[in-house]
């Protein structure tokens, strides 16, 4: 083979095993997860593309979490200060927390930033 | 050639070596807020830095019995530790710096109105009038570690103990050669060092209108401290109106100024956490003269009505959105 063609080979193999590297670093494909966690300890993953109703309890707390249109939301709440009520349905990005009854809503699919302000 | 194509075959070596190598990472709910820790390097030290946490968390509390705080709001008297007395110096200097925008002595107002209770309750003019004369820096009296409270006054370190937290956990984690971490203590991120990959930081600031999505990034390598303060953080409806948790200490009402949040950039924790308040209280026309009078921070105003101004130090920084630019 001529010396262009190996050239040629090693670039795309290059360019491939870069593509590669990027979607690793980027955690592949997780999108469509929310992850539901009680005092740190799992306990239910969601599937955000199937609408759903989730009700969390832990004693008398509880959270009444909805699955719709791709996008996970407490709609309501045991806790006092409904922040976690208060807080936009999402699918992405910064968890959902419920202070009071020690929830958080995480999610799989990979944020572009390292933290959140606000 | 052979030159090339062990120069390419390397290239491809390396990029096939790029894997994960993240940090080490906890998650824990302190300080009535959740917190996340990051830490490259020794993963034993996430141990010592939720310790560190707690530590603190046990003497700023206003509701735990044993804190120190809560000793000197119920006899106001106190004998202070090191760290008690550093924040509270740290409180007053910074509330008069502000001309009391921030002021931590907010507390009988905070709690009345039920943002440390969940108990909403809007306050009236004559229950305002009674708690207004226990506001002010001037009934808390430091001498060393002697702290005095006069006339019912009671301190709320809510306003600047997360930031001051950071900033002794980075401490803490730097004496013990950690060069790199990041502290997500409730929505105030403070970063120690730069990622190993030599990537920089990017911190989203949270839209006021869709508080999980971004409505702009922070990029920058180093250490840094970032806090934001914005009314849609906290807040209770009632009666068709809304109530945030960002009491103007002058009146004792939620302050009002045309800004849904502010965003403070600095070195220092503790500085970061009580100006976001403070400027968010100012509004910004005397934010922007208080940030003009100094020479330690910069900050990203959001407007109600959704225009984003940027300091000219925090302008380089921002992306990911329109903005003007506030110069000197």
């Amino acid at each position: 083979m001529k010396t262009k063609t190996w050239l040629l080979l090693f670039s795309l193999l290059c360019l491939l095993l870069a593509g590669m590297s990027v979607w690793l670093l980027l955690g592949g494909e997780q999108a469509g997860y929310a992850e539901v966690y009680s005092d740190g300890e799992l306990v239910v993953t969601l599937d955000l593309s199937k609408d759903t109703e989730y009700r969390f309890e832990r004693g008398e707390a509880w959270n009444l979490l909805s699955v719709r249109d791709g996008k996970i939301s407490v709609i309501s709440a045991s806790c006092p200060s409904q922040d976690c009520v208060h807080h936009a349905a999402s699918d992405h990005g910064a968890p959902i927390v419920c202070l009071p009854n020690r929830l958080v809503i995480k999610f799989a699919r990979s944020s572009a930033f390292d933290a959140m302000v606000g | 050639m052979k030159k090339i194509l062990s120069v390419l075959l390397l290239l491809c070596l390396f990029l096939t070596a790029c894997s994960k190598d993240g940090p080490a990472e906890t998650e824990i709910f302190a300080m009535d807020t959740y917190m996340r820790i990051r830490i490259w390097g020794d993963n034993d030290l996430l141990h010592d830095a939720v310790d560190e946490i707690r530590r603190l968390e046990r003497l700023f509390s206003v509701t735990d019995e044993d804190s120190e705080v809560y000793a000197l709001n119920q006899t106001g008297n106190a004998e202070l530790s090191a760290d008690t007395a550093e924040i509270l110096e740290q409180a007053i200097t910074l509330s008069e710096r502000t001309a009391g925008a921030f002021d931590p002595t907010v507390y009988p107002l905070v709690s009345a109105w039920g943002f440390t209770t969940g108990e909403a309750h809007v306050l009236t003019r004559e229950e305002l009038d009674v708690l207004l004369p226990l506001v002010g820096t001037e009934h808390l009296r430091l001498e060393g570690a002697a702290a005095a409270l006069t006339d019912g006054a009671q301190v709320d370190l809510g306003g600047i103990a997360k930031g001051y937290t950071a900033q002794k956990c980075l401490e803490l984690l730097s004496e013990k050669g950690v060069q790199t971490a990041m502290l997500s203590l409730g929505g105030n991120v403070q970063t120690l060092g730069t990622k190993p990959d030599g990537t920089a930081w990017i911190i989203g600031i949270a839209n006021p209108e869709a508080p999980s999505e971004a409505i702009a990034t922070l990029t920058f390598t180093g250490s840094m401290a970032i806090v934001t303060s914005g009314g849609y953080q906290r807040y209770f409806d009632l009666d068709g109106t809304r109530y945030h948790h960002i009491l103007n200490p002058e009146t004792g009402i939620p302050a009002e100024t045309g800004l849904s949040s502010v965003t403070i950039l600095t070195q220092d924790g503790a500085t970061a956490d009580a100006l976001s308040t403070a400027l968010y209280v100012m509004g910004m026309e005397r934010g922007i003269e208080f940030w003009r009078e100094s020479n330690d921070f910069e900050a990203v105003f959001i407007t109600q009505s959704g225009t984003i101004y940027a300091t000219e130090g925090a302008a380089p920084l921002l992306g990911g959105c329109e903005f003007e630019e506030i110069t000197r």
